[in-house]
């Protein structure tokens, strides 16, 4: 690794970080697309500036565009209390127009000027690690500026230690205004005063990022990590810490990605998200198209080098008739067993994967199926005192079961000491009354976790 | 400029029907998704052909419809967060492609970004025919399914009791958002479509409280500010379509904002002005009825100053009070008449009823 190299790592884990911590609470929040709506309209904050100081590095552009998007919530909430739309159309009629200005004063004022959509709307990151912040610079003489390394460093790093530190300073406060607003209110910390303040943060975050990342790059780091971390677990401290932890995860991997395939950092970067997003969401689907992908990849890049090497001119093609080319001399039997083999080895990964796999929740539907129905069959049982309604065989016809289920339930609740049967006819032991009883008081009240109590009470499904 | 009125009009058609599912932002997610579609597709062909993009573009867009559905459905995470997620990322990864595709040797791969920001001046003949004949059917279909779309609109539940095929319907009217934001990218560009999509719905729907009539207004919006947005840009140089277009659609969405007589900011202030007047007078009028009821003879004059332990009073509900001669001023004096006891009296008796109806 060359000081680029790590220059570019540096900043694209503390952009990650940076980005990730609003963005759990915008996930939270339900405002996910707000930033979406920011990274946009501060287009129009950065040519105003532009066209006030003429300089693309100055301070007050990045102001203005914090400012741009701090205006674009506030406008987004005023359409929205109107009531005369609800809020995402106030979001998709704000910043489009917004955004719309910012174009029409590009293209109509400066034209002459090192100003254009791509390189506002595109950041670059390759470039980051040689654009030094430069201090103390004396007009006229040639270096005589203290050098203190990439200004994106500094800028980045600095929004971080910004967002750290009212992080730390308002856990607790964040935390009760995104939960519950009331109350919050009621505890005496303003939930308004919560919200604008996150829209600040995540406004100049999103500004500090744009230059690094390009601006849908700065949503998707901003939405994807919480997402991913959403899934695995609703502990906002953990929620936080995962989050980052994707965030830096796919930054890195991104950056790698980048280099071996030689294309946009933050455009892997983001693939690596959506690869890491899809793992947690829909794991064995992805696993095996990642793996076979990568299979294909593999194989595809030995025969694309093989054939180089036998001379035919390859890199002048297209990617389609390279594609083509390749496979025309590929014999794919060769390699079928990688793929099988990669493939199989991750859905067996990812099958027997605890709480998350496809077996344990098939698994776990079917024991709470069975739950049910035990349930069912016992109120039935305690409902009728008549024996001709007790008996084993009269069960198929009364609760619609099938033979076979039926017996197995019985069994179960036998097991389970709910009931005795004896010359067929079934009756409630004490222990399964209880049950029952408890059962009828969960279901009026509705209480969560109770059930899981009475599991523990009854011993269910422990023989 | 026929192409982009057409855009507009079925735009605001479509339009109408994503805003009132709520999925308003759709259009951004989409126009966003539809991106690696398009690199892929001249990754493979290597052709820089419109419609093959366009069927990269409506593909992509379709996973990217789909993938949003099943989030929300099968995760705790909220339609935001899909939106956004599928936004995000598949616009990422299409920025990889592009940039891998920019790193390939063979040089015809300029233009692609175009897409990215539309220039409705590119539109060719072809493809505003290719849009017409896409705006036909959608007609046609809206036509032939409207009984279907109207009650899946409000009544979900009840659509699928009914026996309808709920799936089917929504995948037939997503299907169509899709291709019209596909359609419009070439137009408007990624960026702007949302609004094209958004703002004349938005609009239209401040004016009527029919889906029929808003689905019309919202095409004749749409289609207006397509018109006038090309006509604009073509008249002043220098200025790219789409955010003109975008801007006039804006500038429609304002208006109707404020304007619109039922819904409307001014009319609604007018209105909230007028009761805050009028429940200031009927206060003031049963303040004097009760004063007046204590007196042998209703006309029995008064001071005003009387009325100043009164917040509800003003000089201007006094004056309108004698305009409806209900109260009579002498002076400094005021003393109730006839008339304007019976309705005092009567004013209570309805307010009593009022509170019980």
């Amino acid at each position: 690794m060359n000081s680029a190299q790590i220059t570019i790592q540096i900043i694209v884990t503390l952009v990650a970080i940076a980005c990730a911590i609003p963005g759990t609470f915008l996930v939270l929040r339900k405002m996910s697309l707000i930033s979406d709506a920011i990274s946009h309209s501060i287009l129009l904050g950065i040519v105003i500036g532009f066209f006030i100081v003429e300089d693309t590095s100055s301070p007050l552009l990045i102001f203005l565009a914090a400012l741009a998007g701090v205006v674009t919530v506030i406008l987004v909430e005023f359409i929205q209390k109107t009531g005369l739309v609800k809020e995402d159309t106030a979001i998709g009629l704000v910043f489009p127009a917004l955004f719309s200005i910012g174009v029409i004063l590009i293209s109509k004022n400066a034209n002459d000027v090192h100003l254009d959509i791509d390189s506002v709307m595109v950041g670059d990151l390759s470039l980051a690690p040689f654009d030094p912040l430069l201090i103390n610079c004396q007009e006229g003489i040639a270096d005589s500026c203290v050098n203190l390394g990439p200004k994106a460093i500094w800028v980045v790093g600095i929004i971080l230690i910004i967002t750290l530190t009212l992080l730390f300073a308002f856990f607790k406060e964040l935390k009760v205004s995104t939960f519950d607003a009331g109350l919050a209110a009621a505890l005496g910390f303003s939930p308004v005063i919560m919200h604008y303040g996150l829209m600040t943060v995540s406004s100049i975050t999103i500004v500090g990022a744009f230059d690094a990342v390009g601006p849908i790059l700065v949503v998707a780091l901003m939405i994807a990590p919480a997402a991913t971390a959403y899934l695995f677990t609703k502990d906002l401290k953990k929620m936080l810490l995962l989050s980052c932890f994707f965030g830096v995860i796919a930054s890195i991997a991104g950056f790698w990605l980048a280099y071996i395939i030689d294309a946009s950092i933050s455009g892997s970067m983001t693939t690596v998200l959506a690869v890491l997003f899809l793992l947690v969401y829909e794991p064995i689907i992805t696993s095996v198209v990642v793996s076979f992908l990568t299979g294909v990849g593999i194989i595809f890049y030995q025969w694309y080098t093989f054939l180089m090497a036998q001379g035919i001119e390859l890199d002048k093609m297209l990617l389609g008739k390279k594609i083509q080319t390749v496979f025309s001399e590929f014999i794919f039997l060769d390699y079928f067993y990688i793929f099988v083999m990669t493939s199989i080895f991750s859905a067996t990964l990812i099958y027997i994967l605890p709480k998350r796999g496809l077996i344990y929740g098939y698994y776990k539907v079917r024991q709470q199926k069975t739950e049910i129905m035990l349930l069912v069959f016992l109120l039935h049982i305690r409902n009728h005192t008549e024996e001709s309604e007790r008996h084993v065989k009269h069960l198929n016809e009364h609760i619609n079961w099938q033979r076979l289920r039926s017996q197995s339930i019985v069994a179960l609740a036998e097991k389970n000491n709910m009931i005795t049967v004896t010359d067929q006819i079934i009756s409630l032991t004490e222990k399964g009354d209880d049950f029952t009883e408890k059962a009828i008081d969960y279901i009026i009240t509705n209480k969560d976790t109770e059930i899981e109590e009475m599991k523990d009470d009854f011993f269910l499904f422990r023989g | 400029m026929l192409g982009t009125a057409i855009l507009g009009a079925i735009c605001g058609m479509l339009g109408s029907f994503a805003v009132l599912r709520k999925q308003s932002l759709l259009g951004d997610a989409i126009s966003h998704a539809a991106l690696p579609g398009i690199a892929i597709a001249f990754l493979i062909t290597g052709v820089k052909d419109s419609n093959l993009f366009l069927l990269g573009a409506l593909i992509s867009g379709l996973i990217g419809t789909f993938w949003i559905r099943s989030i929300t459905k099968n995760t705790h995470l909220k339609s935001d967060t899909a939106l956004g997620l599928t936004l995000s990322l598949f616009f990422g990864f299409g920025m990889l492609l592009l940039t891998f595709i920019q790193k390939q040797p063979n040089a015809s791969q300029a233009g692609l970004d175009t897409y990215l920001f539309g220039q409705a001046a590119t539109l060719l003949a072809k493809d505003v025919w290719l849009i017409a004949i896409v705006a036909g059917i959608a007609l046609l279909i809206l036509l032939v399914f409207w009984k279907e779309f109207k009650i899946l609109l409000f009544d979900e539940d009840y659509t699928k009791t009914l026996g309808f095929n709920t799936r089917f319907i929504d995948i037939l009217i997503t299907t169509f958002i899709v291709i019209t934001i596909v359609l419009g990218l070439q137009t408007v560009g990624v960026i702007l479509m949302s609004a094209m999509l958004l703002a004349p719905a938005a609009a239209a729907r401040q004016w009527t409280n029919s889906l029929e009539i808003m689905v019309i207004l919202a095409a004749i919006f749409g289609a207006f500010s397509g018109v006038v947005g090309t006509g604009i840009s073509t008249v002043v140089g220098n200025l790219s379509t789409g955010p003109v277009i975008v801007l006039v659609a804006s500038g429609i969405v304002l208006l109707s904002f404020i304007f619109s007589p039922k819904r409307g900011l001014l009319f609604r202030e007018i209105r909230f002005r007028k009761n805050r007047n009028n429940i200031k007078m009927q206060k003031t009028l049963a303040f004097m009825y009760e004063i007046a009821k204590t007196h042998e003879h209703i006309s029995h004059p008064h001071a005003i100053k009387i009325l100043n332990d009164f917040q509800g009073f003003s000089k201007r509900s006094l004056q309108e009070l004698v305009d409806l001669s209900y109260v009579q001023i002498n002076g400094q004096q005021w003393s109730m008449t006839q008339k304007g006891f019976t309705t005092a009296a009567n004013l209570y008796n309805q307010q009593i009823e009022d509170t019980h109806e």
